[in-house]
């Protein structure tokens, strides 16, 4: 499977390898990322696409961890408390850290971390919590670090959870979708997601004492049939492998509709709202 | 049994949700999972089923295999019973908590769930006809369950397996001769009939029990628990029923707290109830799973 050298752009070219599948034996070409080079044959060392820039020949693979990028709005879950900081699984090869300087306080006011915030870390996050914080930095060993310094991040309340494929979420300019039904949908770019009951933002703002509060508003039985279902959706998405945005969930929603909620997750109703939502993507394209 | 740990709003909007009747995947509190069941698959074995419970083609997954052998009776065993023999293995890939030794523990524990359902007269095998010749030759069963994933509840998931292991084994027939020895003395001696066509079912197979898991969240129970409802629950209890809805064993799992008296009797009958749909599924399941 040699690559074309008179091909005229390199995105014209797509080539689906295997681990194993030799690229090209020119040695005109660099390797990149997702090959190896033996006896001056280059070949793929996992199952993907052939991206070729200039000279640099790489394998993008379809399947990898999240490995997370600055600027990348994650959903976390604290595994560990430790000293003025919070180790956090965010789905990666790695745990991130959520800093003690990197949140905010309760009620917005602006000071120093003190010792005695070192000493209630709990009181903010404690283990098992859910956060949706955006990734900061990185630490010198690849690990991520994140803050939450804005108000819209924070601990994740009043809904539920659902892990779904990282490849699946892409990233765009918001991961905060407020959809029609009522229901709150918070993508992160991890695979991590947070389907909650609408609270509106003005009221967020309002409470901005008690964002640490693990307290749940009250849900009307409507608003919890709504997350099920739209947790259903995302989960029957995920399982077909098809992307995960605002509007594919609202598609599926809409064509869950005649179906009880339950049904949904039955792999016969889940293939047909699937093919549904792809033929009606295809058409918005 | 995993080691899942939510967040105090996660666990809050579980129970409310269980309180309510309506659970976070839109269940119903005695609403079980897709069920897939399939036998017959292992041709080395007896008897063998595989069955699958949970959403969207995935879930908690159990493979039990059923070998028979001859054993030679020895004093101190029961002079015309035979026996079965159960043990469960939870695959190391079936869950992170069960690499190395991890599943240890949880295998003894399901190991000896499933004695007490099925070894024995109350599993409603007729043991006695297991028997070959008295004092001298009987049947063992080895029942091998493999657990291959984990998603909640594997209790029900390894009864339901092995019930379908059992109701598909066939055992080689053995024919029992009398014949006089040297000093004309009548010995019995057996043979076992070495043919593929020639083969029987064990007796009392259709009396099999299967079972129902009840978790407690709140102050409600649900049935056929997923990995998030397991994360909050307070206590469960498995229930074996016979199909004629006598209650054959009950185990209450290792949980944080005991049940009070009152949710108890009403977890029984609901057991029956529950139980009744059951055996009708699992008849459906089971004459497409070969």
């Amino acid at each position: 499977m040699d690559i074309d050298t008179e091909a005229p752009a390199p995105s014209l070219v797509t080539q689906i390898v295997t681990p194993g599948s030799a690229i090209t034996s020119d040695s005109a070409y660099m390797r990149g990322h997702g090959t190896f080079g033996e006896h001056g044959t280059i070949y793929s060392s996992v199952a993907g696409v052939v991206e070729r820039i200039n000279k640099l020949v790489s394998v993008r693979s379809l399947k990898q961890r999240y490995g997370g990028e600055i600027g990348d709005i994650v959903v976390g879950r604290i595994t560990e408390v430790a000293s003025k900081r919070w180790r956090v699984d965010v789905n990666s090869r790695q745990d991130g850290m959520l800093l003690l300087s990197s949140i905010n306080l309760p009620g917005g006011i602006q000071r120093r971390k003190s010792d005695s915030d070192e000493l209630q870390m709990r009181s903010f996050f404690a283990e098992g919590d859910l956060v949706f914080a955006e990734v900061q930095s990185y630490f010198a060993d690849g690990a991520l670090s994140l803050h939450t310094r804005s108000i819209q991040y924070g601990k994740l309340r009043n809904g539920t959870f659902v892990s779904v494929f990282p490849q699946l979420v892409s990233r765009s300019r918001t991961h905060f979708h407020t959809l029609p039904c009522g229901v709150d949908v918070v993508l992160g770019v991890n695979g991590y997601i947070w389907v909650s009951k609408h609270v509106p933002v003005a009221q967020v703002e309002a409470n901005a004492e008690h964002i640490y509060s693990d307290e749940n508003e009250s849900i009307s039985d409507d608003e919890r049939e709504s997350i099920a279902r739209v947790a259903n959706c995302i989960g029957l998405l995920n399982r077909l492998y098809v992307k995960i945005t605002d509007t594919s969930i609202i598609f599926a929603f809409e064509a869950s509709l005649p179906y009880p909620v339950k049904d949904l997750l039955s792999i016969d109703v889940a293939t047909e709202l699937a093919h549904n939502v792809t033929s009606r993507l295809k058409l918005q394209a | 049994m995993t080691s899942l740990i939510l967040s105090p709003s996660e666990q809050d909007f579980i129970t409310r949700g269980v309180e309510k009747g309506f659970r976070a995947d839109g269940r119903g509190s005695l609403d079980r999972r897709e069920v897939t069941l399939r036998t017959n698959m292992i041709s080395q074995a007896n008897g063998s089923a595989r069955c699958r419970i949970g959403h969207l083609g995935l879930g908690t997954d159990v493979l039990v295999g059923i070998k028979a052998e001859v054993n030679t009776w020895t004093p101190g065993e029961p002079e015309s019973l035979g026996s079965i023999v159960c043990n469960v293995e939870c695959s190391p890939s079936a869950a992170q908590e069960f690499e190395g030794r991890g599943a240890e523990d949880l295998n003894v524990e399901l190991t000896q769930t499933l004695d007490r359902m099925f070894n024995g007269p109350q599993s409603g095998i007729d043991m006695a006809k297991l028997c070959i010749i008295p004092k001298q030759a009987y049947w063992v069963l080895h029942v091998d369950a493999l657990v291959l994933d984990v998603k909640g509840g594997i209790v029900d998931a390894l009864v339901w397996a092995t019930r379908a292991a059992l109701l598909s084994t066939k055992l080689p027939r053995v024919v029992v001769e009398s014949i006089a020895d040297e000093d004309g003395n009548l010995q019995s001696e057996f043979d076992v009939v070495d043919d593929a066509e020639d083969q029987v079912a064990i007796e009392g197979v259709e009396n099999l029990p299967l079972s129902v898991t009840f978790n407690q969240i709140g102050k409600r129970f649900v049935i056929d628990a997923s990995e998030q409802e397991e994360a909050v629950t307070q206590a469960s209890l498995t229930v074996a029923v016979s199909p004629q809805l006598e209650i054959c064993a009950v185990q209450k799992g290792g949980f944080l707290r005991g049940f009070p008296p009152s949710l108890l009797s009403e977890i029984m009958q609901t057991a029956r109830r529950v139980a009744r749909d059951e055996f009708a599924k699992f008849k459906e399941l089971y004459e497409t799973a070969a």
